[in-house]
């Protein structure tokens, strides 16, 4: 698998890569003022800054530590919080009429709802900072990961669950041998698209002021006019978005045979 | 084990019935229509007995197992398994279904221990069971693959053997062949005569397929459609090993066709069907 799959790793660079020599080449010939977009290496300078320098060497030197730990624990939270709903409620409503029947008229009309709308409300409910960010969190992330799970339980062919009753399996059995399994592509699609919307909605919690955060990062730099930090930040949220992407697929794939074999 | 084949063949005295179905009736009700698949069938399954189910398609034959297994609750009649009513499915009577129904997560050794579990086995003793299973439908050096890297006769083989390995006082099969070339399909009715001779379970063998029917069973019933009943209740006292150049297995064969061409007429005394003219 991992040989084949290797030339297809190098084809995914190429797009990244031309960005970057474009971006480097309008710099260079300056065609766009800095101050619209700064100079690449300069924004190396500063995310090494960002992330190695010491505290007394600039304004946001040295926070990098500090600002991840917050987002991380931000978006863990919200995020295990809509998957510890989403997937079982999602699970049983793909299953039990009754149960789509009382979910499903509630659950459409909050989606559709834009998540902004919920930001106002959850500050005068919860204030400034870790509470009202995990809540957009879950509630932006509840709904795909809901949704996935309640389509791939639907999923699940009827002669897999009829096979395993007719071997003596109960009901709860049932549920983690056969139904789990069985809806596993689509519960990894889920989770993955709440992951990524997590982040989405991180920068949005974040952006109302709180000390310390990638998000607070980004704001507090456009009030200070410090572009290049604005664009560390953006890099550092696409990196930890992708590397908390292949974690939590390397996790589900350490947990759970039928996410290691699905094609 | 030999001497009670011997006396199943020979038929020399009714062996114990496992399997009792009294009366049984399902209505099926769609939209304005009532189908009415099966209608008042009843027989007995003697012990090790190897019986075909042959009608043509829409007699009712899967809605008949359905029931057998506890999948369906038939609308009339009942069904008793060592005297015992059945309304559940159970590990008691296991079914090789007609279409893939093995685990796509699980390898050929996991979908084969599958049903173990939960039944208080050692892990030790589990791995032993799912062996000897193994190699009893040939599948050892394919142990570790999943089910979509092995063939389609390979697959009814782990199909036969995660139900045959519980141990089941009946065996329901839904044209578990049909879906295979004719080669391997023979293959395949060789290899469960001879699992049925190593382990002389009951046997319940669905098919349209005449000649499949002769080659495999003690008995057969033969089903008509609308509504659907059995019409015939037919010994075949063909010697075993069966060989289908015979004039004998031909003679068998035409005897079925007959008898199946009539029940679809209605044409014969056997078919008594107020609802058909
Ligand atoms: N769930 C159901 N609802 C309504 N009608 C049904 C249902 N299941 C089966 N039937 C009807 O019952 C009749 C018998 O169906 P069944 O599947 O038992 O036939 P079969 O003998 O197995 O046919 P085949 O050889 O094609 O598999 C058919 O007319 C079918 O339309
Ligand atoms: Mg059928």
């Amino acid at each position: 698998m991992n040989d084949r799959t290797t030339p297809y790793r190098l084809l995914s660079w190429i797009i990244p890569g031309a960005l970057i020599m474009t971006w480097w080449m309008v710099s260079r010939c300056g065609w766009l003022p800095a101050y619209l977009l700064p100079h690449p290496e300069d924004i190396a300078k500063s995310g090494y800054a960002y992330v190695f320098g010491h505290a007394e060497g600039g304004p946001y030197s040295g926070r990098f530590v500090t600002d991840v730990i917050a987002s991380l624990a931000r978006v863990a939270l919200g995020f295990s919080m809509a998957a510890g709903v989403g997937v079982p409620l999602g699970i049983l409503s793909g299953r039990l009429m009754w149960m789509d029947k009382l979910l499903s008229v509630s659950v459409n009309g909050v989606r559709a709802v834009p998540g902004i709308c919920w930001l106002p409300l959850s500050l005068i409910w919860f204030g400034i900072g870790m509470k009202t960010t995990v809540f957009l969190i879950f509630l932006a992330a509840f709904f795909p990961i809901y949704l996935n799970a309640a389509a791939g339980a639907r999923a699940v062919p009827a002669i897999l669950l009829q096979a395993g009753a007719m071997m003596g399996v109960g009901r709860i059995r049932g549920v983690f041998a056969i139904l789990i399994p069985g809806a596993m592509s689509h519960l990894m699609a889920g989770l993955r698209l709440g992951l990524g919307i997590s982040w989405a909605y991180l920068v949005l919690g974040e952006l109302t002021g709180v000390p310390s955060g990638l998000g607070a990062v980004i704001m507090d730099a456009r009030m200070s006019g410090h572009i290049d930090v604005i664009i560390v930040g953006i890099v550092m949220i696409a990196l930890f978005g992708q590397l908390s992407d292949y974690l939590l697929r390397c996790l589900l794939r350490c947990l759970f045979k039928s996410a290691r074999r699905t094609p | 084990m030999s001497t009670r084949l011997k006396l199943i063949s020979t038929r020399a005295a009714r062996p114990q019935a496992v399997l009792d179905i009294k009366g049984v009736s399902q209505i099926f009700r769609v939209a304005q229509t009532t189908c009415h698949a099966l209608e008042n069938v009843s027989f007995q399954a003697g012990t090790g007995e190897l019986i075909c189910i042959l009608g043509p398609s829409g007699c009712g034959k899967s809605t008949l197992l359905k029931i057998l297994s506890g999948f369906i609750a038939p609308s009339a009649g009942k069904v008793a398994l060592n005297g015992l009513p059945v309304f559940r499915p159970g590990p008691d009577r296991c079914v090789v279904f007609q279409e893939d129904a093995l685990f796509p997560w699980l390898t050929v050794a996991e979908n084969i221990a599958f049903g173990l579990k939960g039944r208080g086995l050692g892990s030790q003793s589990a791995r032993q069971e799912t062996e000897r299973f193994l190699s009893l439908v040939n599948l050892e050096a394919f142990a570790d693959y999943l089910p979509r890297e092995v063939s389609g006769g390979m697959k009814q083989r782990v199909a036969l053997a995660r139900v045959l390995i519980l141990n089941p006082k009946v065996l329901l099969m839904d044209e578990p062949f049909a879906a295979l070339d004719a080669q391997t399909r023979e293959e395949m009715q060789n290899f469960l005569l001879a699992l049925w001779k190593k382990l002389s379970h009951t046997i319940l063998f669905v098919t349209h397929d005449v000649a499949e029917a002769v080659t495999l069973a003690d008995r057969i019933l033969v089903m008509g459609k609308n509504p659907g009943r059995i019409r015939h209740d037919i010994a075949v006292t063909l010697k075993r090993p069966r060989m289908r150049e015979t004039d004998d297995f031909h003679h068998h064969c035409k005897r079925l066709y007959a008898l199946l061409r009539t029940g679809d007429t209605g044409g014969m005394q056997s078919c008594q069907n107020p609802r058909m003219s």
